[in-house]
């Protein structure tokens, strides 16, 4: 198995802030990563460590074979880069910012052109070709941007929130190009999202809180570890609830009046306990566990105590 | 890396050419200089027996065109650190002092490329009399423009934003121009200012005009260091410049305070 990404020990400090601290991360060819975790937990700095935009403060960073500290130019020559913040020239034309990329990676100009041609009609914006970008919508910029990030083949593509700051439409489009430009080219795709519905097609996950790995795996596998169904309780009386419903599932993770409790097994019934609950609470709903409930019950458990952030 | 440098000129020309106003004002700027200062100043000149001022503002007034075609250009790199362009450049395959040195060259042909055009109207107009030193002439242009882009481009790697323009036109472009011998010989200045002119390197891209252009001038009013000492003291500021300029873009500190811009979402 050949490892697109690999880092060993990395760590950044900024002044006495520890960014991020001992992180081994292994990510292998091909693979669809998600980089996951809220504002502050360290996947931009990882990402920026990544793409060879600022050093390590410790360890090491192979990406696609090449040493981010000793040979950062190898490393951005093989890697694509769409950032939160779009990486574009708002003067200049759709298509002239794609040749003015494409000639800074040294390709030339009618590969340019031709490679151009398929990703804007991938992307619905062929009819957009000689407009200036400041006149796009911003799902049309980003997918822009993304198709500049894809315009020089890059081994590993680095998609930091690819989708923030858009509305559901424009999201789902941009999810819809990503799957298309997975099929097309297969690369490596490192994704950092905070929305983790986003990230259950992925590959393999990783959350990060506070610059530490806590918790690495197949979205469906971490899902179905987690239970068969999560049970969302609203009540006026938590501790009387708890008390009943503890022996039963074990401690729930509360966010105010919501208490949740995993039910490990599809055989439990549910109806007898909604019985024995009767009169002490307002709502009562069972649904399928996602990745959101794999965050808060991880994140639950280092807090050490019963609410999620 | 020849590519990714000539998709930079371009960009910077083609902007150029986009900018209409830009153009025009800079082909506007000397030519009052030239016809209203220099008519005005010529009638009171011939009093003391010059009658050639016209003549002798033309090398001058070709290094404005240098000054504010190239420096400004490469001064705009402090708007392009905030913007997409700066973006693509830091994530490309390059290292990062070639965004500088790129970004230096493209501003040298943004300010030839002016000044072409200025010799040809003044060429039309009667001002560019001959005979003409046509390689030192080149030489000179080429040169000057270098040491203008260069100027340029180490103010922008200090600066963390050029909000107010009118400052850098204050208390740099203006002086640096009034200083340099482009508008009066510097030989009778007091020592004060003569200080300051034979700092300002720009001073010795006019006197390498002049020795071009003013083949048969009046002593009183021709250049006034030797060429070799014009090109030494350009030639040894453009190094400098550029070295600093180069370490300073490529420290760590200002490296990731660009990354943060590219990560600190405005949500449009």
């Amino acid at each position: 198995m050949t490892l697109a990404i690999q880092t060993q020990n990395l760590g950044k400090k900024y002044g006495n802030l520890q960014a991020i601290s001992s992180l081994h991360l292994e990510i292998p060819e091909g693979q669809f990563f998600g980089l996951i975790g809220p504002n502050g937990s360290g996947k931009t700095t990882t990402i920026h460590i990544l793409s060879t935009l600022i050093r390590p403060t410790t360890g090491t960073v192979l990406v696609a074979g090449h040493n981010v500290v000793d040979d950062p130019v190898a490393v951005r020559r093989k890697i694509g880069l769409v950032f939160q913040e779009s990486a574009l020239d708002r003067t200049l034309t759709v298509e002239e910012n794609l040749q003015f990329s494409g000639a800074l990676y040294g390709l030339d100009h009618r590969l340019i052109a031709e490679r151009s041609r398929k990703l804007l009609d991938l992307f619905d914006l062929d009819g957009k070709r000689k407009a200036k970008v400041a006149t796009l919508s911003g799902g049309m910029r980003r997918a822009l941007d993304i198709a500049r990030g894809v315009l020089h083949q890059p081994r590993i593509l680095f998609l930091d929130e690819p989708t923030i700051g858009l509305d559901i439409i424009n999201r789902r489009r941009i999810w819809r190009f990503m799957k298309q430009l997975r099929q097309e080219l297969g690369m490596t795709i490192l994704l950092t999202t905070h929305y983790l519905e986003e990230a259950e097609s992925c590959d393999q996950v990783t959350f990060l809180r506070k610059g530490e790995l806590i918790g690495q795996g197949r979205p469906d596998v971490l899902i179905r570890e987690l239970g068969a169904f999560i049970l969302e309780i609203e009540s006026d009386e938590p501790e009387e609830s708890i008390r009943l419903i503890q022996p039963q599932l074990g401690s729930p993770v509360q966010e105010g009046e919501k208490l949740f409790f995993r039910i490990p097994d599809a055989t439990f019934s549910i109806g007898r306990l909604q019985d024995e609950l009767q009169g002490h609470i307002q709502s009562f709903n069972v649904r399928k566990p996602d990745l959101n409930d794999v965050y808060i019950w991880k994140n639950s458990a280092l807090e050490g105590g019963n609410t999620a952030c | 890396m020849l590519k990714a440098l000539w998709a930079i000129i371009q960009r910077e020309l083609m902007r150029l050419i986009r900018q209409r106003g830009r153009l025009l004002s800079a082909m506007v700027r000397p030519l009052i200089w030239l016809l209203v200062i220099g008519s005005g100043f010529g009638t009171m000149m011939s009093q003391y027996g010059t009658d050639d001022y016209q003549q002798f503002l033309v090398p001058g007034l070709l290094c404005m065109v240098l000054l504010f075609g190239a420096m400004l250009s490469s001064l705009s790199l402090v708007y392009d650190k905030e913007s997409g362009v700066m973006r693509m450049l830091i994530i490309a395959p390059f290292p990062h002092y070639w965004i500088i040195l790129a970004r230096t060259i493209s501003a040298t042909i943004a300010g030839l490329f002016q000044t072409i055009l200025l010799i040809v109207i003044l060429f039309a107009l009667g001002f560019l009399r001959l005979p003409i030193d046509i390689p030192l002439f080149l030489l000179g242009l080429v040169v000057t423009s270098i040491v203008c882009a260069s100027a340029g481009t180490l103010i922008a790697v200090f600066s963390k934003t050029l909000e107010n323009f009118a400052v850098i036109m204050n208390f740099v472009i203006f002086p640096v121009f009034f200083l340099s011998g482009a508008l009066y010989p510097l030989k009778n200045l007091p020592t004060f200012l003569k200080i300051v002119t034979l700092i300002n390197p720009f001073s010795y891209g006019v006197d390498l005009l002049k020795h071009a252009l003013l083949l048969d001038m009046p002593k009183s009013f021709s250049a006034e260091f030797s060429i070799f000492q014009d090109l030494l003291c350009m030639v040894s500021f453009c190094i400098v410049a550029l070295i600093i300029a180069c370490l300073r873009f490529s420290q760590a500190t200002v490296m990731e305070n660009l990354a943060n811009l590219l990560s600190t979402p405005k949500h449009e």
